[in-house]
């Protein structure tokens, strides 16, 4: 078994800057900030999957952080449950999807079992290459240097395979990526206060406008149509933006 | 110079940063777990000292990280479904409401967006 991740502890630890949402009655010596997950990584990917003309108000924001805290709640209860029953005392990947699959969330359970198929691969390959793609690092990305030798492998490697999952895109013949959409100062204001100064304002600009033109780009080019089995309570579009999310894949190396 | 553009904002967007390749920290996914596991005590990976101490494999908070990520999406998009009906480009918190109670998938998240609609012209019934 794993044992925790230190350096993802540290990072985590570092992108703490919510503030303002209730705390719950039932676990007072929790902190806040740790009852729900760092509203710039929620604000990013809800931004995602919306034009870029929409906006996004703060109570929105507050809202859905508290529902992914409900839902890791949820599924981890059910999986929680089937630990019990079956006298185990920790709960796999495995059993994470099981209780997905039953709450309803089927159409999850097979992207899902593709990202941890490629996880447990790059978890390999990274312990092999470390070395030399710390080495990497240092040689193309000026300026991010920091943190844990860890850390910086597992960055490397991923720019590493962002290269590949990109070159795979163009190649495969899916559309040529979308023009720029136009500058959006506000989008540009939202973006920036969660970050407080950690990074150069250019980075986050350009990181920011960027970022939305690569997943339009996957969300434009579905690929496959027609009807896939529908779970209860969601409709057969789930299927091609399921497409969606594995072409927008951390790991899009074959 | 094609290519590195959207390489280049994977990167300065702080993904590989400050979480890694996950898009949600792995360490808060794992405390929401354990609360809700019903043990808080334990270290991962050390020794369990009772037998109902619950213990989190290290590709759990993996596997919900990606998860986290699409159930966002599905939530965003249904609740900007609902923004449009009202003619607004602006998602409130009613749109989040109104799109969890059109969904039967999303009950269970029923009390989580009434818990502070107040108003009763928010009442979707």
């Amino acid at each position: 078994m794993e044992a925790g991740y230190p350096g993802t502890a540290a990072n985590g630890a570092a992108a703490d800057g919510n503030g303002g949402a209730q705390q719950a009655a039932a676990a007072p010596a929790i902190r806040e900030q740790d009852r729900l997950m760092p509203i710039a990584n929620v604000i990013r990917i809800m931004r995602r999957v919306l034009p870029a003309h929409a906006k996004i108000s703060d109570d929105a924001k507050e809202t859905i952080q508290e529902c992914v805290s409900e839902y890791i709640s949820f599924i981890t209860g059910e999986a929680n449950e089937r630990c019990q029953r079956e006298q185990r005392k920790t709960i796999t990947a495995e059993d994470v999807l099981w209780a997905m699959s039953r709450l309803g969330f089927d159409d999850y359970v097979e992207p899902l079992g593709v990202y941890l198929h490629r996880y447990r691969e790059f978890e390999g390959e990274s312990r092999g290459v470390g070395v030399g793609v710390g080495a990497a690092r240092g040689d193309h990305h000026h300026g991010h240097v920091g943190g844990m030798l860890k850390s910086r492998a597992q960055g490397s490697m991923v720019t590493h395979h962002d290269m590949q999952m990109h070159a795979a895109m163009y190649g495969g013949g899916a559309v040529p990526p979308p023009p720029h959409p136009p500058p959006h100062h506000h989008a540009f204001h939202q973006l920036m206060p969660p970050h407080h100064g950690q990074y150069a304002p250019p980075y986050d600009m350009y990181g920011g406008e960027h970022g939305m033109a690569a997943y339009y780009g996957g969300m434009y080019a579905p690929g496959s149509g027609g009807d896939g089995s529908g779970s209860s309570g969601s409709g057969g579009a789930g299927t091609p933006q399921t497409v969606n999310f594995e072409h927008q894949h951390p790991f899009g190396y074959k | 110079m094609r290519q590195a553009r959207p390489y280049s904002a994977m990167f300065a967007g702080g993904v590989s940063a400050r979480t890694g390749p996950h898009a949600l920290p792995l360490a808060r996914i794992k405390k929401i777990m354990k609360r809700s596991a019903g043990d808080s005590s334990v270290v991962d990976g050390g020794g369990g000292g009772g037998g109902g101490a619950r213990m989190i494999s290290g590709e759990a908070p993996v596997v919900f990280s990606k998860a986290c990520e699409l159930f966002i999406a599905e939530l965003t998009r249904r609740a900007w479904a609902a923004t449009l009906e009202g003619k607004r480009r602006t998602v409130h918190k009613e749109d989040v409401a109104a799109a969890v109670q059109n969904t039967d998938l999303f009950d269970f998240l029923v009390d989580v967006v009434t818990a502070d609609l107040g108003d009763d012209h928010t009442d979707y019934k």
